[in-house]
Formats: C-alpha cells, sequence, structure tokens
C-alpha cells in the first residue's frame, strides 16, 4: 500500500529481525506446571532479584503519590464506578457503540478469541496492509493476534521498547505494564547488537536509540496501526490510550488505518468518570502523577484536522468476559490492568510473570487465567498465593482477589480437582491436631527433625530433605547464628 | 459472524450483578491530581511541569516569540514546523523566527506526507487547556493535530493563563474539550522509558526536549 519507503528517516531493521509470533496453542500453561515455570525463574538470580527491586520501587513509589490525599475515598469512588458501569455492561456498550458509529468509528464484535484474529486479519486482507505498527495491547497478547496477522503476510512492529525487545527475543511479556522486568541491560544490548550487525554501547541511553531508529522508520511507513484501549467512554464513543514513550499516540496517528482491539469491560459511563480512574491507574501502574501522552480519540480524522487515519476501526473482545457477569467472580472485571498487584505478591515477587503460564501474572493473573483458560488448565494457578490479602489492600478498585481466589479453589474442590494425597494429609492432619496430646507430640516430632537436619541452626539447600523450600532460602531453626 | 445483535444479547443473557449506583457528587473526591486549596494555577503547573522534566518559561505576551527563537536557537533546530492553534500568537512567533534566521513552515502542510513531518526537528503548538495538577498540556487534533505535539524531538507549547484549569475534575466537567474534534489529547513531559533496569530514558518515540510558556495575563 505504501508507495515509497526509502528515505522516510529511522533505519529500517534488518529482514527476520523479529522472532515468529506465538501460536494460540503454545502457550506455556499446556505442556507445563506452575511449578516448573516458576523454578525456570528462580534458576535465574538476576531476575529474581530484578522483579523484586522493580516491583519495590512501584509500591514505594505508589504509596508515596496518594501521601495527604484521601486515597480510600478515591478508591471507593472508582469502585463504584468500576461496579455500576460492569452491572450495566450492556447497556454503556450499546450507548459506546451509538456514539462511535457516530463519530465514523467501524465497530466489530469478537465473541471469541478466534473470531478476534479472523476479524482483524480480514482488515489486512481487504486493505492490503502489510506492514503493521502495534502499540502495546494486553488482548492483543489474549488472542495470539500477532500468528494470525503473520498467516496472511504482516510484518508487525511492536513499538514499545519492552515489547519490542520481547518480540525480537521470542520471549513473552513478564509484567502488565514492564514486559521485560525480567531481562538484563546486557541481554539487550547482545541482541540489539546482533540486529545492527555491529557491536553497540552497552549503555541504556544508546540500546534505547537503536531501538527508536528502526521503529521510526516503520511508524513512518506502516499500513496500519494496532493498539489496544485503556477505557472506552460510552457517553462519547470515545477510546483512551495511555503510554509513557508516545508509540501509542504515533500508532494511532501516523498510519492511514487505526485498528483497536478492546476488551468489553474497559467501558466507563462518562468521561468525567477518567478523572477519578486515571489518577489511580497511573498512580497504581507506575507511581507517577499522570501518564505522560494520554489520548482519546472517537473517529477517523475529520474534515480539516491536518493529520490522523481515514479509518478507525474497533473490534470489542468478549472472549469469556460475559460469562462472569452477575456471578461470583463478576468483580475481576472491575480490572483496569495497572499491575500494582503483582508489584505486592509475594509470590508473584519470587517467581515472575511467565511462571502462570499465560498472559496475566500476579493475583489478577492467578485468578483471570482459570476463568479464561479453564480449570483443567489452569486450576492450580489459585493455589499461586499466600492469601496474605496485599493484593486486596493496593488494587486501585478495590477488587477482592483474596475472595476471588478462595472461591476459585473452593469451585476447584467442589468439582473434584483435589488429589488423593493431599485429602489423605488433611483427614490425618485434623484428626491429629484436634487432640491435645497428638499435637503435642506431633510438634516435638517435627521439631527434633528439624534439629537434626539442620547444620548451626540451619537447614540449607544441601540438605536431601525439604529440599523444594530450601531451594530458594535457608530454613532457620531456632536462632540464627551469628 | 458475531453482528452487534447477536453480541450484545449473549451479554444481556446473563445475570445482572450488584450495582451501587453511579457516584453522583457534587464535590470531586480528593485526588493528587487536583489542585489544592490555596495553590495558584500556574504555579503549580509550572511546579507539576518541572517535575516531569519539561522546561518552564513564565512571561508576557511581547515575549513569547523571542522566547520561542531562543529556544530553537539553542536546540539548533531547522525544520521547524507551527501549528494553527498557536494562532494568538503566530505572527510574533514567525517573525521572532524569521529574525533569528530560522525557517518555518505550517504544520498543516506539512503533516499530509508523513516522511516529511517525521523529519521535523521541532513543532510549536498552542493547546486548549492546560491542567496545573498534573502539569499537562491539552492538545485537539482540530488545533495541533494528533502527532504535532510528539513528531519531533522538540516540542513548544504555549498556554495563556486564562486556559490553565486546576485539575482533571475541572478539565473534564469543563468545555474545553468541546471543540477538540476527534482527539484530544494529554501531554505531560517528555516522552519516557524505563523499560531497560529501570534507567529513566528521555525522548524514545516522542520529544526529548519538552517547553511550555506560561503567558501571563496582560
Amino acid at each position: 500500500m505504501s508507495a515509497t519507503r526509502e528515505d522516510v528517516g529511522g533505519t529500517p531493521l534488518p529482514p527476520g529481525w523479529a522472532k515468529p509470533a506465538h501460536q494460540p496453542d503454545a502457550f506455556e500453561l499446556t505442556t507445563t506446571t506452575f511449578a516448573e515455570r516458576a523454578a525456570k525463574t528462580m534458576a535465574r538470580p538476576f531476575a529474581r532479584g530484578a522483579i523484586a527491586n522493580a516491583t519495590d520501587h512501584a509500591a514505594a513509589l505508589t504509596t508515596a503519590r496518594f501521601v495527604g490525599t484521601d486515597h480510600e475515598a478515591l478508591r471507593e469512588e472508582a469502585r463504584k464506578i468500576r461496579a455500576h458501569a460492569i452491572a450495566n455492561l450492556p447497556d454503556y456498550l450499546d450507548q459506546w457503540i451509538d456514539q462511535a458509529e457516530r463519530k465514523g468509528t467501524i465497530v466489530h464484535y469478537a465473541a471469541d478469541e478466534s473470531e478476534a484474529r479472523r476479524i482483524v486479519a480480514q482488515i489486512c486482507t481487504d486493505q492490503q496492509i502489510t506492514r503493521v505498527v502495534k502499540s502495546k495491547s494486553m488482548a492483543s497478547e489474549e488472542v495470539s493476534l500477532n500468528s494470525a496477522l503473520e498467516a496472511v503476510g504482516v510484518d508487525i512492529y511492536e513499538t514499545d521498547l519492552g515489547e519490542f525487545v520481547v518480540q525480537a527475543m521470542g520471549d513473552r511479556p513478564g509484567h502488565v505494564i514492564a514486559p521485560i522486568l525480567h531481562r538484563t541491560k546486557d541481554e539487550v544490548h547482545e541482541l540489539f547488537s546482533a540486529m545492527a550487525g555491529h557491536e553497540l554501547p552497552n549503555e541504556a541511553e544508546a540500546l534505547t536509540a537503536f531501538a527508536r531508529e528502526g521503529l521510526r522508520h516503520a511508524f513512518l511507513t506502516a499500513d496500519a496501526g494496532i493498539s489496544g484501549g485503556n477505557f472506552l467512554i460510552a457517553e462519547t464513543g470515545d477510546v483512551l490510550l495511555v503510554t509513557n514513550e508516545g508509540n501509542g499516540r504515533l500508532t494511532t496517528s501516523l498510519p492511514p488505518i487505526h485498528i483497536a482491539l478492546v476488551g468489553i469491560e474497559k467501558v466507563l459511563p462518562r468521561r468525567r468518570d477518567l478523572a477519578v480512574l486515571l489518577p489511580l491507574l497511573t498512580g497504581h501502574g507506575t507511581g507517577q502523577q499522570i501518564t505522560t501522552y494520554v489520548s482519546v480519540s472517537a473517529g477517523p480524522r475529520r474534515q480539516g484536522e491536518p493529520d490522523g487515519p481515514e479509518q478507525m476501526h474497533v473490534v470489542l473482545l468478549d472472549a469469556g468476559r460475559s460469562a462472569l457477569l452477575g456471578g461470583e467472580f463478576e468483580e475481576a472485571l472491575h480490572c483496569i490492568r495497572c499491575g500494582a498487584c503483582q508489584n505486592v505478591c509475594p509470590v508473584y515477587r519470587q517467581v515472575g510473570g511467565h511462571a502462570y503460564g499465560w498472559v496475566y501474572g500476579g493475583p489478577i493473573g492467578a485468578v483471570l487465567t482459570p476463568l479464561f483458560r479453564g480449570q483443567e488448565e489452569a486450576g492450580e494457578l489459585a493455589q499461586a498465593t499466600t492469601l496474605c490479602g496485599a493484593c486486596d489492600d493496593v488494587c486501585p478498585v478495590k477488587i477482592p482477589l483474596h475472595d476471588l481466589l478462595l472461591n476459585l479453589r473452593r469451585r476447584s474442590d467442589a468439582e473434584g480437582h483435589v488429589p488423593r494425597h493431599e485429602q489423605v494429609a488433611f483427614a490425618l492432619w485434623a484428626q491429629v491436631w484436634s487432640r491435645p496430646l497428638l499435637y503435642r507430640a506431633s510438634t516435638a516430632v517435627a521439631r527434633g527433625s528439624l534439629r537434626a537436619l539442620a547444620r548451626n541452626g540451619v537447614v540449607s539447600a544441601k540438605s536431601p530433605l525439604l529440599r523444594r523450600w530450601t531451594a530458594g532460602r535457608d530454613l532457620v531453626v531456632g536462632k540464627r547464628p551469628r | 459472524m458475531t453482528d452487534r445483535a447477536s453480541f450484545l444479547a449473549a451479554i444481556r443473557s446473563t445475570p445482572r450483578g450488584l450495582d451501587p449506583g453511579l457516584p453522583d457528587r457534587r464535590e470531586a473526591p480528593d485526588a493528587p491530581t487536583q489542585l489544592r486549596a490555596g495553590e495558584e494555577r500556574p504555579d503549580r503547573l509550572q511546579a507539576e511541569a518541572e517535575a516531569a522534566s519539561t522546561i518552564v518559561h513564565r512571561v508576557t505576551a511581547v515575549d513569547v516569540g523571542a522566547t520561542v527563537a531562543s529556544v530553537l536557537v539553542q536546540a539548533d533546530a531547522q525544520r521547524i514546523a507551527l501549528t494553527t492553534d498557536l494562532a494568538p500568537f503566530a505572527d510574533d512567533v514567525q517573525a521572532a523566527l524569521v529574525a533569528a534566521g530560522l525557517t518555518v513552515t505550517e504544520y498543516v502542510e506539512v503533516a499530509p506526507d508523513r516522511a516529511r513531518a517525521g523529519a521535523l526537528d521541532a513543532t510549536v503548538t498552542g493547546c486548549i487547556a492546560a491542567v496545573a495538577a498534573t502539569g499537562s498540556v491539552v492538545t485537539s487534533a482540530a488545533g495541533a493535530g494528533r502527532a504535532g505535539a510528539l513528531i519531533a524531538p522538540t516540542h513548544i507549547c504555549v498556554v495563556r493563563d486564562e486556559q490553565i484549569v486546576g485539575g482533571l475534575h475541572e478539565l473534564f466537567d469543563g468545555d474545553a474539550l468541546a471543540e477538540a474534534g476527534s482527539l484530544f489529547a494529554l501531554q505531560s513531559g517528555p516522552s519516557r522509558s524505563a523499560d531497560i533496569e529501570k534507567v529513566l530514558i528521555l525522548g524514545v518515540h516522542g520529544p526529548g526536549n519538552v517547553h511550555l510558556i506560561i503567558v501571563a495575563p496582560d
């Protein structure tokens, strides 16, 4: 479609720079267990340290951001807005569609993941789109959109710096808003130097500059831009997008066609609701006062406007969402994807996002993944939690994640997904611990056994027993020696 | 293929969850993105913009042109475009830039050709509002265009004192957005990323050099 692709600025990336996109059935969830996936991150000391440091940093920034304000009142208002929007979802969607169409947006309806893939691939075929710039979209990760586009001959450029690295490595994002939290600068340096064909300086600034040049060329030549959407505004038909790099706005402004793939739960009744939701999304996401670029668009370029796409398509994605309405898991749909629950989760902080096996990590991932992917594949994720409740305390829209996880466990038990050895162990435990004498005897035996295993008061990873516990940390018996 | 009717019917067929009602408040809940009691709008705007690495200039109307020229000379910008929302200051800015030996184009002329827009060194825009409590300038598709504020490595935005709103509630409840066209956008400082080991880099896809000129009332 693009007439010329020379001399447009930026530097074209070498052919074949991107690894082939993941296929829809290739999520690790289907082939491995949580413990196996967690072990991979645990075995990379950098990743483990980096995840903990970065999430500490993010959590501290969030706390600092709301000092001196009535944070609780704001969260409560946000909770009400989200609960009201989801309780009236069909009405608000209807209103959004009316408004969006009035402003020239072409709306498409994807009942499931494969329909979303088909719709976007069809738009690309119909419009002869061969090059696409893409700004970060978790919905597109859910439906494995990139593989469907590659299949119809589209070259895809992920333009968020982190997602670009993920695409070039053939990796998956490790955090909702910080996709390469688990990767080192050295890894990015090695990757980009190989792409450049020469050694680049091993500094974040130079590495970022390399990506910018390659992606600038893509922005200036792409036939379409594909984005997600952070919110849909019912009263105006708006799609809202936030990015810090500016790639979101360039994706939706420069190419002649803009396609947004957005989950139906993203709807808000009114623009004024943004005054409540935006500070929470950014404050809990990155700790900023506001995300650098907030773009709110409705429809394609209008008469007299200097730039902008000639077509705007929005694909509304259900894919398991409506099935949660009115049920015990409805509140999972209130999520605004800020990532705060990941940052404070003691499990996520140790194992990282990949351990959850699909698209979302941390507490919200442990809730959404079994609901969207099914009990069989993902039921064990409800166990990937300490039930400490830190996620409840930090969630900007007050989703009771702790209760949802318990509900999932209960559902799993009711459906008979409890292993036989666990049933026996808990029956025995109930017998012993409800009898004082047996209880005291059992703890004495346990203490004695631990002392026997310990050297200088510590059971270390060298001990043949309890290795699954001690592989990642010492077990101190009594006082730690100084 | 799923159409609108069947898509919505499937959603409507589900049980209805608990509805706490849409908050209908008189007073906005407290948020970091609100103006605090006793704060002056331009002062808070300056403080928040500077916290987001924007370079702020407080001037009177007569000095707008010279300020723009000096920033562009310092940035060594050659290809410069002005957007139509600069209107009250456009002639002054144009004159000051010509006097400084710089050539200037109109963004509306450049924008239809992506390659030309992408080669700009700097853009100078107005805005439809500025938000004091977030340090943001609000631009519109009808004025600065969608990409006018972030296509070039340097962006200068001129805001008049009376365009400054206190916080996000005031922005969304007011009428500043009424004539924005197909898009309105907030930008708050330079483009940034901390994806690589949390090292903050400015100027990723958008400008790294961002200036805000606040024009005092006459």
